[in-house]
């Protein structure tokens, strides 16, 4: 995997909203000294509970907000600097995002071709039959009908419309797809088709992808490297398969023991780990992210560190 | 029935596993109903509404008269006549019914004058009653053919004259018009500047936001008649200097309700998502957002309108109304007030016109309302 190219470097990105109207009620850190990368032609998912700066990170890396401090780098390019409009357009075609609410991300006063067609238009392709045809193209590969292409968004179901969001997406020729809780939104049922349908476009299209989520078995069946966020943090970040068979940070156990088992029997007996942010002493020793295996990575300080690889070959 | 137990599924083999959609080709199946888009769906909701439309028929038959109106008789509305002044209605379509017959009631009149025809012209007389003697002379009430009593039996006005013998038929239907175009206009300009600097403000928001807002406030602090005074002290009495002094205030309410429109619609995903595709500010605000707002800005619209025509024939009842022959409703009413007792038709008619059409405007704009946002409705 290593030897894979890296297409998105995140290097110490810190974001904070203010509390209310003025400074003086304090800062949310949002996104706390976050760095990782994502390699081309992965998909990347990004875990952790509500409110914890998934959507934020997801969001800054397309400059829907402007990062506090570090960099990001996409491609070898910096695209953290100051915003201008060579820099919106480099973004855009680039990166495309995926919204999480299909009622609230597709414009209500907008057809659905008119939507799709958005982002044509702005790159120069004016024509209306060159457009049409290219949106119809895109209406085939995620599912609809050219016939679609008339109607308002309130008359598809949820998943239509996520489809439609993705073929919003995906109609510039992105390299890269931010994904933000795609399927959060969805029923069970239709989550597992609008996944398929990212996955078999992730491989026509050799996308890269980062997935945000909350559900970690969409998450592992999607995804093939996971990073878990706590409070701004990025806590541990490793390969799915081994994320799973051998976590290592406390909050990535609590995390994944929270993981309902379609099974009653084996779900009575589950045994839930709560995770208490306090089990940390991080007033001596500066923590930091370490590489306990290989590609797995965990913040931790030296001690924890320490302590994490035994119990980790005691596990063994 | 088998139950099955734990160790039965131990015995499942993961691979024997297969996820069945995968191969399962995404297919949806056509619509089947007609698209509906945003406006048919709110004249859909509006034709439920039945007083709206009711209101909305008069207000057509309204602006049917305003427009013909004044041509449908021979008479201009500045045509004087010494011969024909403070004239009753006359409607021959409804005399037969005892009203709008150009009759009037005189009273104290000498009885024995009732037979000279210098006095009382040839069949001038319909009704004469409550005979009593006063001082010794005989004295009657008479009901006239005032059209005839005073020799005009040629001529009809079917809603009368005024002191200086003009057709308020013609005068109260061009009075409408001045009276709607100003309302429309003054409308139309307080929208047009209230949505670009709403738009400005609400999209930008921060400081920009608080400067614009700050001179919207100390703009609405100034007292209302104090404009108007002064922009008529500057360019006379006229169409231009009341529409002005309605605009000057009338637009700080749509910008600030456009501002809260782009507020609530400007961190959408939507909007989001276009700005992620590279989307200019421009086309964010006018294609994205104020799409969105246009129901709230169509309704408030609306019911500015009759508030506009109101205020035009305020000012007009005080005297700061439209130079002397062009007339207004408020002018008409204005006029009308000094004579109510002895002429009440001069200012009843254009009293009840004001009031059919300020409630037709509101009873439109509240269907418009309930269509364009039918979670206010009744609100």
């Amino acid at each position: 995997m290593s030897e894979k190219k890296v297409i998105l470097e995140i290097k110490n990105l810190k974001m904070s909203f203010n509390k209310g109207r003025n400074k003086k009620k304090g800062i949310v850190r949002a996104i706390d000294d976050v760095s990782f990368n994502i390699l081309k032609g992965e998909a990347f998912g990004l875990v952790g509970e509500s409110g914890c700066g998934k959507t934020t990170t997801g969001r800054t890396i397309i400059r829907l907000y402007d990062p506090e401090d570090g960099e990001i780098y996409f491609d070898g390019k910096k695209i953290s600097g100051e915003m201008n409009k060579d820099l919106r357009k480099y973004l855009s075609d680039h990166i495309a995002m995926i919204f999480q609410d299909p009622i609230a991300s597709l414009n209500p006063r907008m057809t659905v071709a008119e939507i799709i067609g958005e982002g044509l238009k702005l790159r120069g392709i004016v024509d209306q039959s060159d457009r049409t045809k290219l949106i119809n193209k895109m209406l085939n590969k995620v599912g609809l009908l050219p016939e679609h292409g008339t109607r308002y968004p309130h008359e598809f179901s949820g998943g239509q419309r996520q489809r439609i969001g993705i073929a919003r997406a995906l109609i510039v020729n992105p390299s890269f797809i931010i994904a933000d809780e795609p399927v959060s939104a969805l029923d069970v049922s239709i989550q597992a088709q609008v996944i398929n349908l990212l996955d078999v476009l992730k491989d026509e299209l050799e996308l890269t992808i980062l997935f945000i989520a909350h559900d970690l078995s969409v998450v592992k069946y999607f995804c093939d490297r996971i990073g878990v966020m706590y409070f701004g943090k990025i806590v541990e970040i490793a390969p799915a398969e081994e994320l799973y068979k051998n976590p290592v940070h406390p909050y990535t156990k609590a995390l994944l023991s929270a993981i309902p088992i379609p099974d009653p029997r084996r779900e009575k007996n589950r045994e839930i780990q709560f995770y208490d942010p306090k089990m940390h002493d991080y007033s001596v020793e500066k923590p930091m992210l370490h590489e306990v295996a290989q590609d797995h990575f965990v913040y931790a300080s030296e001690s924890e560190l320490k302590k994490y690889k035994m119990d980790r070959t005691k596990e063994r | 029935m088998r139950i099955y137990s734990k160790e039965d599924y131990r015995e499942l083999d993961e691979k024997k596993f297969k996820l069945v959609q995968m191969d399962h080709d995404i297919k949806d199946e056509k619509f089947e109903q007609e698209p509906v888009g945003f406006f048919k769906d709110a004249l859909i909701r509006f034709r439920q509404n039945k007083a709206s439309v009711l209101a909305f028929f008069i207000i057509c038959i309204v602006l049917f008269f305003t427009i013909f109106g004044p041509y449908m008789n021979s008479y201009g509305f500045n045509d004087q006549n010494s011969d024909t002044i403070n004239m009753p209605c006359k409607i021959p379509l409804l005399a037969p019914l005892g009203i709008c017959d150009g009759g009037k009631v005189i009273v104290n009149r000498r009885a024995d004058l009732l037979g000279d025809p210098s006095y009382y012209p040839e069949g001038s007389i319909l009704e004469v009653f409550n005979e009593r003697e006063i001082q010794g002379v005989k004295m009657v009430d008479v009901k006239v053919d005032y059209y005839k009593y005073t020799g005009n039996g040629d001529k009809c006005f079917w809603f009368g004259t005024d002191y200086l013998g003009r057709d308020l038929w013609t005068r109260l239907w061009r009075g409408s018009r001045v009276s709607l175009l100003i309302a429309f206009v003054s409308v139309i300009t307080n929208v047009f500047i209230g949505v670009i600097y709403g738009s400005i403000a609400g999209y930008y928001g921060g400081k920009v936001d608080m400067i614009l807002m700050r001179i919207t406030e100390i703009i609405s602090a100034l007292p209302r008649i104090v404009i108007i005074t002064m922009f008529i002290m500057y360019f006379g009495t006229g169409l231009f200097a009341i529409i002005m002094a309605l605009v000057v205030k009338g637009w700080v309410h749509t910008a600030r309700m456009v501002r809260a429109q782009f507020y609530r619609f400007k961190q959408r995903e939507y909007v989001l998502a276009a700005r992620t595709l590279g989307i200019r500010d421009g086309i964010l605000i006018f294609r994205h957002i104020l799409p969105n707002a246009i129901g709230p800005i169509i309704t408030s619209s609306m019911i500015a309108i009759p508030s506009a025509i109101f205020a035009e024939s305020f000012l007009a009842y005080i005297g700061l109304g439209l130079q002397a022959p062009e007339p207004s409703i408020g002018v008409l009413l204005s006029q009308g007030q000094k004579v109510l007792l002895h002429y009440p038709n001069q200012s009843i008619i254009p009293g009840i016109l004001i009031s059919v059409l300020m409630i037709s405007f509101n009873l439109f704009a509240n269907g418009l309302r309930d269509s364009f946002d039918p979670t206010l409705r009744g609100a």
